[in-house]
């Protein structure tokens, strides 16, 4: 297992997280739903190192996250941002090889490999043509896309995403979702993300967490965990899943 | 790039030429001539030597330190505070430093040299804000508020040290906070510019990392920087180069701001250009402000005086031109 937790009970104002026992299957893609509120960014937030943690509580790698220096963390996770403003207008490419952070001592440039690195990085999103783009002029489709592409040049095994299709539509949801499927299929990374919408979660993701009141509900294989029942306990909507063609549909 | 960094040494050399007794070229050739070999040059005067090496060499070289330092300074805190407003000032240094000088000037009198007080209380404010803002979590809103209520408690004590001043040592006083470069002798040269010069390299190494430093504070965590320690280094190196430039020249504002953004403008946001470009348009620009200063008018207008009013206009053109929200 890449990444897992034990025992994490964590306070932030009125929220709490509490979560006995988790573990996240290496080389799949897992994704995380729930209400508002239910605590799945704060779970990946912790599970990226954002936020600061209890000693022994969340494993990367079999590490105990709370123990890494923020650059050896960075080489084993990435995260990828939900939001994101820029104050100044950096070129994509630029703005990839940030993700190269990690790897560059304190007081060091890029180099040819770097920007290498980042190219591909370019290549993997299909938007290689961009790379000298500013990035104010993305659209927030493509704004997504360069995110992810700046968090593969950091080499990490584990990708967390925190809502990457919120406010995106369709076709940019699915080119997002399709990726994060090639990334996990293709490179054997282990995929987390953070979703709202059950239709996509279902037709993408190899594995699923139900998290309700910053704690987790039901996890497991999308065909076997998901049932009219959870949904309504989760989500307090009546809920039905159709077959169609083969493929599960969520109806409210 | 390279030429660039030939711009610098075009006006130095012109700058020479400049004051209220010009020199020609021809003049400063021979006169720089004479120093390495006083036998075939017997008809340049020893008052001319005087002129351009113990007055105008100094205080030439001085004006490339200082615009370098507060040119890249303002640059580096704009990366770091993710806003192209703000100014090589905004953690104190200024009025921390006119403090120090005021009580220098007020009660230690003449003999005792400002700057020492100046450099002392202008790091002094830094690290006020830096320890205040910790227990807020050094976030950049913090330092930022910090650093406007710091400079706000100094500005009052300031003038609580005005109030109790004599009017002669309020006359140096003024005199100092107006900036100038006038002054300038090698024994302040050797004392200051080694503290700009580790400040702006140190700047200069990180430039790189401003990049990443200017995205917000919980994405350079995720990207693997370790955000409070670089930004206490990007600190120092800013309070270095600024604290020392303004301990031996007084306030010289707007450098900070208008150098970063006319480099931005012609040459992109990435910092890797972005500093080392506004080292060398920031000494062109001081220099250039400074021999307008000498020649513009019978009398010498103080430089702070000066960049203010050539520097605020030149800011509202260029805000005008971006058109853009902010680059």
């Amino acid at each position: 297992m890449s990444v897992s937790v034990r025992g994490l009970f964590l306070t932030r104002g009125d929220f709490q997280l509490k979560i006995e026992g988790l573990e996240f299957p290496s080389g799949k893609l897992t994704s995380i739903v729930g209400p508002n509120g239910a605590g799945k960014t704060t779970l990946l937030m912790c599970l990226g190192g954002l936020l600061a943690v209890p000693r022994n509580r969340v494993f990367v790698q079999g590490r105990d996250i709370a123990s890494l220096k923020d650059a050896e963390r960075a080489r084993l996770v990435a995260s990828v941002p939900q939001e994101h403003n820029p104050t100044f207008n950096y070129s994509v490419l630029d703005f990839v090889v940030m993700g190269r952070a990690a790897h560059l001592p304190l007081f060091s440039l890029p180099s040819g490999e770097d920007v290498r690195a980042a190219e591909e990085a370019l290549d993997f999103v299909r938007l290689r043509t961009f790379a000298l783009r500013p990035y104010f002029e993305l659209s927030s489709g493509e704004r997504r896309l360069i995110l992810i592409a700046r968090a593969l040049v950091q080499r990490a095994d584990i990708l967390l995403l925190d809502e990457p299709t919120t406010f995106l539509d369709p076709k940019h949801e699915m080119e997002i979702m399709e990726l994060a499927r090639r990334l996990a299929a293709e490179r054997g990374q282990t995929v987390l993300l953070t979703l709202h919408n059950l239709d996509m979660a279902v037709k993408y993701s190899d594995s699923m967490v139900f998290m309700k009141g910053g704690g987790v509900f039901a996890s497991g294989r999308p065909r076997e965990v998901l049932s009219d029942d959870l949904l309504e306990a989760v989500y307090e909507v009546k809920m039905r899943i159709v077959d169609f063609d083969g493929r599960k549909l969520i109806l409210r | 790039m390279g030429l660039a960094f030939a711009l610098p040494v075009a006006v130095f050399i012109i700058s020479l030429n400049i004051g209220s007794y010009p020199i020609s070229p021809r003049t400063l050739i021979k006169v720089i001539l004479s120093v390495f070999s006083p036998s075939s040059y017997p008809d340049v005067p020893a008052a001319l030597r005087d002129i351009v090496f113990q007055i105008r060499l100094p205080r030439l070289l001085l004006a490339v330190a200082v615009g370098a330092s507060l040119s890249v300074s303002g640059a580096s805190l704009q990366a770091l505070f993710k806003n192209p407003l703000v100014n090589e000032y905004i953690l104190g240094i200024s009025s921390g430093s006119a403090f120090g000088a005021a009580v220098s000037l007020v009660f230690l009198g003449k003999g005792f040299p400002p700057q020492v007080a100046a450099f002392v209380f202008g790091i002094a404010a830094v690290i006020a804000v830096l320890i205040i803002a910790r227990s807020a979590g050094s976030h950049i809103v913090a330092l930022l508020l910090t650093g406007i209520i710091v400079s706000a408690f100094f500005s009052a004590l300031l003038a609580l040290v005005e109030f109790f001043a004599s009017p002669y040592a309020l006359q140096a006083l003024f005199y100092w906070l107006m900036g100038n470069l006038s002054l300038a002798t090698w024994r302040d040269l050797a004392l200051s510019v080694p503290l700009m010069a580790a400040g702006v390299i140190l700047l200069v190494l990180l430039r790189w990392r401003l990049n990443v430093l200017s995205m917000s504070d919980q994405e350079a965590k995720a990207l693997g920087v370790s955000v409070r320690r670089e930004k206490v280094l990007v600190i120092v190196g800013c309070t270095l180069a600024t604290a020392s430039a303004t301990a031996v020249t007084g306030i010289i504002g707007w450098i900070g701001l208008v150098v970063p953004h006319l480099v931005r403008m012609t040459a992109g946001v990435d910092n890797r250009r972005v500093v080392p470009l506004s080292a060398s348009l920031g000494a062109s620009f001081l220099l250039a402000a400074d021999a307008l200063t000498r020649s513009l008018a019978s009398f010498e207008i103080p430089l702070g005086i000066f960049t203010s009013l050539i520097g605020i206009p030149f800011f509202l053109f260029l805000l005008k031109r971006s058109r853009r929200v902010w680059l």
